[in-house]
């Protein structure tokens, strides 16, 4: 099969998760009834996964790395990045077929933008032009707006949209700016020409500098870094659950991918770890404002939902912690390997804790009653401990409790920020002191798990029975626990990514 | 450059900054919309300017014929609701604040830019009789450029495309006549709990799309009422 | 009168200014929606004027089609979002999307 490809074959998941969203349209369009399309997006975008990891081993040749003339990469960082964001993706598809039925929305629009925002995210991961960058990342984004806008009833989903849409696009448009100032100081657009170019010094330094803020504004938009985060909590609560956990894992993990190549790749030692340009500290602050505001603005929450958004501002700031940890390495000894793997070991952590506490929000309601708020669970685990089981996993993880993918996550990331020596002790101080404040409100969805009981007359939620939401927080489940177990494994498939950066 | 490509240069430079001026202040949007398109058509002059000969075309089929249509058509789609526009909420202190804020911004990306000015480059031209030959910004040079040399880039926008018509037909199709019939139950409940959230012996703000009694062992129907 | 390189840079960034105060300060999402195009149009300006100056490649222009394109796919959605919230909220102004707050 690989060699049937020919130069194509680093291309191969990509290509194969494109043709199998075409091939889902088609089923789509032409079986009417009982097409289980959820099931089909899920062996699509899994066996997509497949293939990533199938490529792991395989060399790239040089005809592969001139038919694609620096527009796209071919390695094991984008490999690695297939398989977080099919990953992902094929799980919201799974929790999707439960809920979508459940409530009686079922359209099979929402699995076809599902496998095209993938398809997106994919490229995104693998881009190494500023062109196919701003291209991939629109056609993830364009998917994304209308998974978010997917329930069209609801005024809530429109509203979250149309925030999403036009915050997103203004961010698009920084990012472009920047894109375009970058081509102009350096005459390059691929990443390897305009770091070559800015290495010789060709460049210019005053549009460099102001070509890479407005790029790193526009990226964090995306990865809803404090202050640019306004958009994600109502994103997030608008969205149909199976939507928000696909942005929560999907847009994410690609956005923070290319965060990673833009910065390491394209800006590279002279403009990141110089000491005069301050880039490191300018990381780390946006680090620590981001845990402070999202963990800080998660606790007020009464909706679990946006309590889970903010949550998720909180863990982009425990991931800048990782990237700015590596930025701030030596400048002339390469980057540091430990701090970019656990940047990515967090990112695979973050995907399946994120699925087990979206599919376990989504498997408390029934019949169009979602569990949205606090009370909607107060005494679940006491009337229903199979469905609060995972709760509790999911939310151990996302606080970091040992023994789960999310405490080594945690720890990676702060023990390579430790490493650097102590000018990040003071951000090591605020990642462990947010994660103690975010315990709080982690520990609260615990509390009305099983300490509270519903008011009296209230509504309370029904769990609902569904095959795919039961098998999509299995798979998340097992792999936080295995994470959590044996981290060894996942850890060094990690370190094989990040030496892409070399 | 030449005494006409400065004056092209003056002229839709001046139309340019006008019509955008104009496009964000005018109140009703139809207005704002011929704005935009006078800023486009401006621009597309000053890509003459530059050697970009057929960009500046294709600027005046996409944004012109394409883009500026589908605003006009969508103003007239929501007729008269889309121009109802009350006053703006914000005080015209802090309007002018956020906007000489930005205004220092933009101009000091000017500024930094504007510094920016290397030896006039001549365009490579043709010697004369070369039919062979492709001229910058001219047809076969950028369909060589963009159809060989950034097939990938172009395959993608292709994927792009597609997902941009399945969102917009997602988001915008009417409602069929299922999802009429479906309350939405979901935000219903929403809305009902945040009337008096504490009060449990509160009436419900929509009781026909709710259920009151105990959900367990309750009847299919969403919108079964009690 | 010199009209070079930085010229044209100026004048995009001004023009990227005016979309930027555009889309901050007005409410009308239709307004914002322009803004947007008008910020993606100075882009293309100065990648155009870029590539004016450094004409070895036709990389600037090729980005500047590419941008046309995704700005025409972008403003149909940002349409499409805008006739659905109409339709559910009877409004165009971006600052009446009140439902989702905390």
């Amino acid at each position: 099969m690989i060699e049937l490809l020919g130069a194509w074959a680093p291309l191969l998941p990509v290509l194969f998760v494109a043709l199998g969203g075409l091939g889902l349209m088609l089923v789509d369009a032409l079986v009417k009834d009982k097409a289980e399309l959820a099931m089909g997006t899920f062996v699509v975008l899994s066996l997509g996964a497949g293939l990533a990891l199938g490529l792991w081993n395989e060399p790239v040749t040089a005809a592969s790395t001139e038919l694609f003339g620096g527009w796209v990469a071919a390695d094991r960082l984008s490999l690695f990045l297939d398989v977080a964001i099919c990953g992902g993706a094929a799980l919201a598809a799974l929790l999707g077929g439960g809920y979508l039925r459940e409530h009686q929305l079922e359209r099979g629009e929402f699995y076809v933008l599902v496998v095209f925002s993938a398809f997106g995210g994919m490229m995104l991961g693998r881009s190494s032009d500023v062109l196919t960058l701003f291209v991939a990342l629109e056609t993830l984004s364009l998917g994304v707006y209308g998974l978010v806008a997917f329930r069209r009833t609801s005024p809530r989903a429109a509203e979250g949209a149309l925030k999403y849409f036009l915050l997103g696009s203004f961010a698009s448009a920084i990012l472009l700016y920047g894109s375009a100032l970058l081509y102009g100081a350096t005459g390059h657009t691929d990443f390897v020409g305009i770091a070559a170019s800015i290495e010789a010094g060709d460049a210019e330094t005053r549009l460099t500098i102001l070509a890479m803020a407005l790029m790193v504004v526009g990226l964090a938009f995306k990865v809803s870094a404090v202050p640019f985060h306004m958009w994600t909590p109502d994103a997030y609560e608008g969205a149909v659950t199976p939507a928000t956990t696909f942005m929560a894992v999907v847009v994410k993990t690609a956005a923070f991918g290319v965060l990673l190549r833009v910065l390491f790749v394209v800006f590279g030692d002279d403009m990141l770890s110089a000491p005069s340009t301050g880039w490191p500290r300018v990381l780390g602050a946006l680090a620590a404002i981001t845990m402070l505001g999202g963990n800080l603005a998660a606790i007020v929450q009464r909706n679990v939902k946006r309590m889970l958004a903010y949550s998720s501002i909180a863990h982009a700031g425990y991931i800048l912690v990782g990237i700015a940890a590596a930025a701030s390495g030596p400048a002339d000894a390469g980057w540091s390997e430990t701090a970019l793997s656990s940047v990515l070991y967090y990112l695979l952590a973050y995907t399946v804790s994120n699925v087990l506490a979206f599919g376990s929000l989504i498997l408390a309601g029934s019949h169009g009653k979602e569990a949205v708020s606090y009370e909607d669970l107060a005494g679940l685990g006491r009337r229903h401990p199979a469905v609060a089981l995972p709760f509790v996993l999911g939310i151990l993880s996302l606080m970091g409790f040992p023994p789960t993918a999310g405490f080594f996550a945690k720890y990676y990331v702060l023990s390579a920020a430790m490493q650097m020596g102590t000018g990040m002790l003071w951000l090591v101080l605020v990642a462990v002191l947010s994660s103690a404040v975010g315990a709080y409100y982690y520990l609260r969805v615990l509390v009305f798990l099983f300490m509270k009981q519903p008011e009296p007359g209230a509504v309370v939620a029904v769990p609902m029975r569904s095959l795919y939401v039961v098998s999509a927080l299995v798979l998340s489940g097992y792999f936080v626990l295995r994470m959590g177990l044996a981290p060894n494994a996942y850890l060094e498939f990690a370190l094989e990514a990040a030496r892409t950066f070399g | 450059m030449s005494t006409g490509g400065e004056l092209l240069f003056v002229v839709c430079g001046l139309i340019a900054v006008v019509a955008a001026v104009l496009t964000v202040s005018l109140s009703n949007p139809l207005r704002s919309a011929v704005a935009l398109l006078t800023h486009v058509t401006a621009l597309a002059g000053l890509y003459l300017t530059l050697h970009a000969h057929l960009l500046a075309a294709v600027q005046l089929l996409v944004y012109a014929g394409a883009v500026v249509v589908l605003f006009v058509f969508v103003i007239m789609l929501l007729g008269p609701g889309a121009l109802d526009s009350k006053a703006e909420p914000r005080g015209w202190v802090s309007k002018t604040v956020g906007a000489g804020l930005l205004a220092l911004v933009a101009g000091a990306i000017a500024f930094a830019v504007g510094k920016v000015n290397p030896e006039t480059v001549a365009i490579p031209g043709c010697p004369d009789g070369q039919a062979e030959c492709s001229q910058f910004g001219g047809v076969n040079a950028l369909s060589a450029a963009i159809y060989r040399d950034a097939a990938i880039p172009f395959e993608l926008v292709s994927m792009l495309l597609l997902v941009a018509i399945i969102a917009a037909i997602t988001i915008a199709r009417g409602r069929t006549r299922d999802e009429k019939e479906l309350t939405d139950s979901v935000d219903a409940r929403r809305f009902a709990r945040r009337a008096f959230p504490s009060d449990a012996e509160a009436p419900l703000l929509n009781p026909a799309k709710m259920s009151t009694g105990p959900l367990r062992g309750q009847s299919d129907e969403p919108s079964a009422a009690e | 009168m010199d009209i070079g390189l930085g010229t044209y840079l100026s004048l995009a960034a001004i023009l990227f200014g005016i979309g930027a105060v555009g889309f901050l300060s007005r409410r009308g999402i239709l307004l914002q929606l322009m803004s947007i195009e008008i910020m993606l149009n100075s882009v293309n300006l100065t990648l155009v004027a870029f590539n004016r100056w450094n004409p070895s490649s036709h990389a600037g222009q090729v980005f500047a089609f590419f941008v046309i394109a995704v700005a025409a796919a972008e403003a149909a959605v940002g349409l499409a979002i805008l006739i659905s919230f109409y339709r559910l909220k009877k409004t165009v102004e971006s600052d009446r999307a009140d439902l989702l707050k905390g």
